[in-house]
């Protein structure tokens, strides 16, 4: 009876939710009262799939069920994101007959690295990926090593793992765990022979602490890494992004499938590839995973374009306090080789605290943006003495930049002349306020 | 002058930006016309920790914080004399524990420092995460930061902040935070304090010239570091109750 209660209660708030335009965990929550275990009680589908890490998690889980869904799968999964027990209660509920059964081939869910181990108390997940752990929301998460913490008690034995073979931290998961599979990026064409980035946290061992040596890496410290001492190291993968090439835009899995890049960067390689994996461990044939994701444009795309005076531009969102995301735009940024103007935001920091920590900053690679075709750089927002401060350590000449505090102003002041190439990189919770100051393209 | 900073264990620990501490310190002293040496510190590795002008560590991980206090401990003996004779150092995050007398680490399993100071750090899963508005006995101005620890801090007698309106020091909401020995300073205080923190920097230089037995001559100001420690205290000062 608690069960037809709770699922009631939460198709109803749902519904309710959505005529009024509330977020989805709301429901739940209210389920989750009325039935603490509600989701030990419900029957929920043969595969479970669950997605975290640091990065790309979003992207990773709509690959995922664009893949499936094009195989024929009934898959259910939340496209709005919210990935607590309480979003995973609405989400199950909500697709569930009120005798408790799940109507769905594959339940897949996005889970907060943080918070997997309370959404999987009361059940686990047949495969679960974890795509990477680094520097990420310090301010939330404390640092890698207690993100890894949180993760672990989530795994469940019986639980087949899908592990980022080229993360160092990330592979510890393994241990002791049966089922593993492993996914990783072969030496290729944007491979480097040493670490990238500002600070390194691939130079020692995860495990034993020993300095670690490295084959190649892809960006920052992941990589093919082997610690002398202990023998950690990358471990031979069982699916493979064989080829990459980001100029042209193509990326080869396990030597047999191509797929052109609607987004070239090496974060898009990495979601494919994880994508790919697990759709092939449920069942899914390489070609069909191919045809999908080949010039495949995500909906929840970070890069937005735009028009101001006589400049296009485009938006580059990440995360602020993502150290690694940050690079990942800067580099694209200077991959790029046209003329342009480079306009950088930091005038909130967190959403959750008000907060004066811009720590991060030191740990972003600004040092890419020293390049011929990166005309000017404005740099605004509250916080944007503290960008100035980090900026007068690099190498990039002092007249290249300049500090314009308010967002409006600086705006103003890209658009009052030339028709160079803009590129803004701020976070989510800036960006409209940037956006609101520009034209919509086309 | 010619001045050799020590930075122990660069990769290691390394969170927070805190190797940001050592760039303006060394731009600092060298905008003030000395030559300034940094030498890196790894595991394994002899240090003149004695023929040192300034000492630094920054913060790392509570795992990696052990590893760094394994090799630590060979230095202890040389590290307690410094600080005793008047070296200047800098101990970000879990570094400045290994100051202290002991750490527990979250299964109570018990790891000796060097002693320096007779504090015990207790390590738990719960992290600390505040905004810091503090205040601290070696100049006026409030100290601004943010804080992100996992410890508690009991036995340390002379902390770096005496009280504060925001933030959770070492034992408590308000309480006293971080340690001050001759002049060594060791806080939780995020990252790259001596950045944040204008007149922080200029106390460490001022030791820096007092150890060596000359006159310190005016200390230049950044004004992007003024402008951001301004703004930082306007904003932290106005969350204050
Ligand atoms: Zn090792």
């Amino acid at each position: 009876m608690r069960v037809f209660l709770a699922i009631l209660a939460c198709k109803l708030l749902r519904f309710v939710g959505k005529l009024v335009g509330k977020g989805s965990s709301l429901p739940g929550k209210y389920a989750l009262k009325i039935c603490p275990d509600i989701l030990k009680r419900v029957e929920l589908p043969a595969h479970i799939i669950a997605v975290t890490g640091s990065n790309g998690k979003t992207s990773t889980v709509e690959m995922i069920a664009a893949i499936l869904r094009a195989e024929g799968k009934r898959v259910v999964y939340n496209e709005e994101g919210s990935n607590q027990i309480e979003g995973v209660t609405t989400l199950v509920l909500n697709n569930a007959t009120f005798g408790g059964k799940v109507k769905a081939d594959v339940l897949l869910i996005e889970s907060d690295e943080r918070y997997a181990a309370r959404s999987f108390k009361f059940f686990h997940p047949t495969h679960f990926v974890i795509t990477n752990l680094y520097r990420d929301q310090m301010t939330r998460n404390g640092h890698p090593e207690s993100v890894y913490d949180a993760i672990l008690p989530a795994i469940h034995p019986e639980t087949e793992l899908l592990l980022n073979a080229d993360d160092p931290l990330t592979s510890c998961f393994a241990k002791g765990q049966e089922k593993v599979k492993w996914f990783g990026l072969d030496k290729c064409s944007i491979s480097v022979s040493e670490p990238t980035g500002v600070y390194h946290d691939g130079a020692h061992c995860p495990v034993c602490g020993a300095a670690m040596d490295y084959a190649y890496v892809h960006y920052n410290h992941i990589g093919a890494y082997l610690c002398p001492k202990c023998g950690h190291g990358k471990h031979q993968t069982d699916y493979t992004a064989t080829a990459v090439d980001l100029e042209n835009g193509t990326l080869t899995l396990d030597g047999a499938y191509t797929i052109s890049l609607a987004f070239r960067s090496i974060y898009n390689v990495y979601n494919i590839l994880a994508a790919y994996a697990v759709c092939r461990e449920c069942g899914i044939d390489g070609s069909i995973a191919q045809q999908v994701i080949s010039n495949y444009v995500l909906k929840n795309g970070r890069m937005q374009t735009f028009r101001l005076g006589g400049h296009h531009g485009t938006l580059l969102t990440s995360k602020h306090e993502n150290s690694i995301a940050y690079d990942t735009n800067l580099r694209y940024i200077a991959s790029t080789k046209t003329e342009c103007t480079v306009l950088l935001i930091v005038d909130a920091v967190s959403r959750k605290y008000f907060t004066s920590e811009t720590s991060w900053l030191w740990d972003i690679d600004f040092e890419q943006l020293n390049a011929d075709h990166v005309k000017r750089i404005v740099l605004s927002g509250q916080y944007c003495a503290d960008l100035a401060q980090r900026f007068s350590f690099t190498q990039i000449p002092q007249e290249k930049w300049e500090v314009i505090p308010e967002i409006p102003a600086a705006a103003e002041s890209i658009k009052a002349a030339g028709n160079e190439e803009v590129y803004v990189v701020t976070c989510f919770s800036d960006r409209d306020k940037l956006l609101a100051l520009t034209e919509k393209e086309g | 002058m010619e001045l050799n900073l020590l930075h122990f264990y660069p990769d290691l620990m390394s969170l927070y930006g805190s190797y940001a501490n050592l760039s303006v310190l060394a731009r600092t002293l060298e905008t003030m016309g000395n030559t300034v040496t940094i030498t890196y510190v790894e595991p394994g590795d002899e240090a003149d920790i004695l023929g040192a002008d300034f000492l630094f560590m920054g913060a790392g991980t509570e795992k990696r914080q052990k590893f760094a206090l394994a090799d630590f401990v060979r230095h202890g003996d040389e590290v307690k004399k410094a600080a005793q004779d008047g070296t200047p150092m800098l101990f970000c995050g879990t570094a400045m524990e290994l100051l202290g007398k002991t750490i527990l680490d979250e299964s109570e399993k018990e790891y000796s420092g060097i002693g320096l100071g007779d504090f015990t750090a207790k390590q738990q899963v719960r992290r600390i995460v505040e905004d810091v508005y503090g205040h601290t006995k070696l100049f006026d101005a409030p100290m601004v930061g943010f804080i992100n620890k996992s410890s508690i801090l009991t036995g340390v007698e002379t902390p770096l902040l005496t009280s504060m309106n925001l933030g959770f020091g070492n034992e408590a909401e308000g309480g006293a935070e971080g340690f001050l020995y001759q002049n060594v300073i060791g806080s939780h205080l995020t990252g790259p304090i001596l950045a944040k923190n204008p007149r922080l920097l200029e106390t460490v230089i001022a030791a820096i010239y007092a150890k060596r037995g000359a006159q310190c001559p005016e200390i230049p100001k950044d004004q992007w570091a003024e402008q951001g420690y301004a703004v930082t205290a306007r904003e932290l000062k106005a969350r204050c109750k």
